[in-house]
């Protein structure tokens, strides 16, 4: 397993941060831009350039969302029930991938006994489970959450290992020359050394297991996000595809910066004012401690 | 751009144990029969239900059957599938690079460009691509394009970041000299900008190949007549676990097919990264110089 990366929030590199003003200016234009094009399609579509069948026209789209949220307000409760089993399957992979990084980056011989295992579920095409996960759980939650699990569980699992493994060799020749115990390194080195790249895991793990519950809702299911994009699909209603489409965006979005924001305060020390905030909270217990 | 990729190849960090060559790998195949032989005999013993979890030698029977010729006892009928779902992966990977990489190299061209595609880049990236599955196969239909545009769909987003973030983040020293030497735009872009992005590019392909599998076989869940994904969920409905579980071990092979020709690409191409390949490669150049 030779390095593989992968951006993790999609957020282009070399945009340089604007000024205030300037943001404004900016996000105006982006603005602009975006009606424009939509402007552009909706006119396409009632102009009969655009087959409605297969590229339904905006106005359409947005009427669709009010719909469904709504009117008949039935997206909702596929809605939770999608990210309940998203979350639930990011619970329990994440819970694995991080227990097996735990093991692995603790004993040298489970490292190396289960490493050509992970090559091979690395190389698999994991959801391709789905159907056996089905035949197996049967057709309800549980086994979108086994798939969503499955799927998942790399990211956090690499990445924690990665986190543990890497660590700067002179923070660890301080810990060897205070002589702290296996423990210490672990829990004092390790584990802080393994917060930001397991929470870029645990995003990317995000990410898969929306992936895996959806495609087990394809395959079968009667609730749930994809049920609800498949249904509107075999039946042609392309706004109603497009409508719940946009919706899986927005929330999967939403997940991403809460994600982001969890991330910021988890690892505090890669921003300077949490990081201040931190140290003077903890400089102020030491000197009341000391009386 | 440390902070936007994550590093993937934390198991191959130090993993040196004391004995090594043939020791190591006796001991490696001896966990293995260890774990089959116990399976094995959970199955002679009638612990296991065929329904839930075949014994290992009826999956490697099932195996056999599938790939054997018939002359030789088998059914042979794993080859059409399997080089149909070969044909969509690497024709959607084929695709998806190509977009990817010009999105990558227009935008890392026009910091224009780049501003205007950010927030589309981002939208896109969170939104799992499998999740248009059902729309990608009203717009092309049950036939291979629906899979092959999927395959486009999940895949092209890897090489696309990874080029980008490869192409801006060169080396700030190395981008000095350039400048100091006076260097035009097209000998910056091909003598710096695409060397330096190599790296990051061959990880994207890592993960595009990988993408595109999946992709190819999620569009077969939803309607095909070939390909391993619907050979799969026909042993899964049917309940013949044995043979599904055979179907998964020929997509593991093709996941290794894959990763194995992606390792021997990235020792081509980034020959710089290996100190042994480095200096051949140095010696032949050398040789050719003299002549």
């Amino acid at each position: 397993m030779s390095t593989a990366t992968e951006a993790e929030s999609g957020a282009l590199p070399g945009l340089a941060p604007a000024s205030k003003g300037d943001h404004a200016w900016i996000v105006a234009k982006h603005f602009a831009l975006f009606f424009f094009l939509v402007l552009l399609w909706e006119l396409g579509a009632r102009a009969g350039w655009i087959d409605p069948l297969m590229f339904p026209a905006p106005w359409g789209i947005v009427k669709q969302i009010g719909f469904i949220y709504f009117i008949q307000g039935n997206v909702w409760h596929h809605l939770y029930i999608t990210f309940a089993e998203a979350l639930s399957g990011l619970f329990v992979g994440s819970l694995i991938g991080i227990g097996l990084a735990t093991a692995a980056a603790l004993s040298l011989r489970f490292r190396e006994y289960i490493k050509p295992y992970i090559i091979v579920i690395e190389a698999t095409p994991r959801i391709a489970v789905g159907p056996i996960f089905i035949a197996w759980l049967g057709f309800g939650f549980s086994s979108k959450v086994a798939l969503a699990a499955l799927v998942c569980f790399f990211g956090p699992f690499v990445n924690t290992l990665t986190g543990l493994l890497n660590i700067d060799a002179e923070a660890e020749e301080l810990f060897r020359s205070m002589r702290a115990t296996k423990w210490q390194t672990f829990w004092g080195l390790r584990v802080p050394n393994s917060a930001t790249i397991l929470m870029a895991g645990m995003k990317l793990g995000c990410a898969s297991a929306f992936g895996g519950a959806l495609v087990a809702e394809f395959i079968s299911a009667n609730e749930g996000m994809g049920v609800l994009m498949s249904r509107y699909t075999y039946v042609l209603n392309m706004n109603g595809a497009f409508a719940t489409l946009l919706s899986i965006t927005l929330f999967a979005f939403l997940l991403f910066k809460f994600a982001d924001a969890v991330d910021y305060y988890i690892v505090f020390w890669r921003s300077d004012k949490l990081m201040q905030r931190k140290s003077k909270k903890r400089q102020a217990a030491f000197l009341k401690s000391l009386g | 751009m440390t902070d936007a990729t994550i590093g993937a190849g934390g198991i191959e960090a130090r993993t040196e144990l004391a004995e090594t060559g043939w020791k190591r790998l006796a001991m490696h195949i001896l966990v293995f029969v260890i774990i089959v032989g116990v399976w094995e005999l959970a199955g002679v013993f009638n612990q296991l239900n065929d329904l839930l979890l075949p014994a290992p030698s009826v999956i490697i029977g099932k195996f056999a059957e599938m790939w054997l010729p018939t002359f030789l006892g088998g059914t042979g009928r794993i080859y059409y599938h399997f080089f149909i779902t070969l044909w969509e992966a690497v024709a959607g990977f084929f695709i998806g690079v190509s977009i990817g990489v010009s999105l990558a190299v227009t935008a890392a061209v026009s910091p224009m460009f780049r501003r205007y595609l950010a927030p589309y880049a981002v939208a896109f990236n969170v939104t799992p691509g499998i999740a248009v599955a059902p729309l990608i196969i009203a717009w092309f239909g049950f036939g291979l394009s629906s899979k092959i545009a999927l395959a486009t769909l999940v895949c092209f987003f890897a090489p696309f970041i990874n080029t980008l973030t490869g192409l801006l983040h060169v080396d700030e020293e190395a981008s000095e000299l350039f400048r100091s030497m006076r260097a035009n735009r097209q000998q910056y872009f091909w003598k710096l900008q695409l060397p330096s992005s190599m790296p990051l590019f061959i990880a994207g392909l890592k993960l595009a190949l990988t993408g595109a599998l999946l992709g190819a076989i999620v569009a077969e869940f939803f309607s095909a007549s070939a390909g391993v994904g619907i050979l799969m969920q026909r042993f899964s409905f049917k309940l013949d676990i044995g043979s599904a579980l055979a179907t998964l071990l020929s997509m593991s092979l093709m996941g290794l097919l894959f990763f194995t020709v992606m390792e021997i690409l990235d020792y081509r191409v980034i020959f710089w990264k290996r100190d042994s390949r480095m200096q051949a490669v140095s010696k032949k150049r050398k040789a050719a110089w003299k002549m």
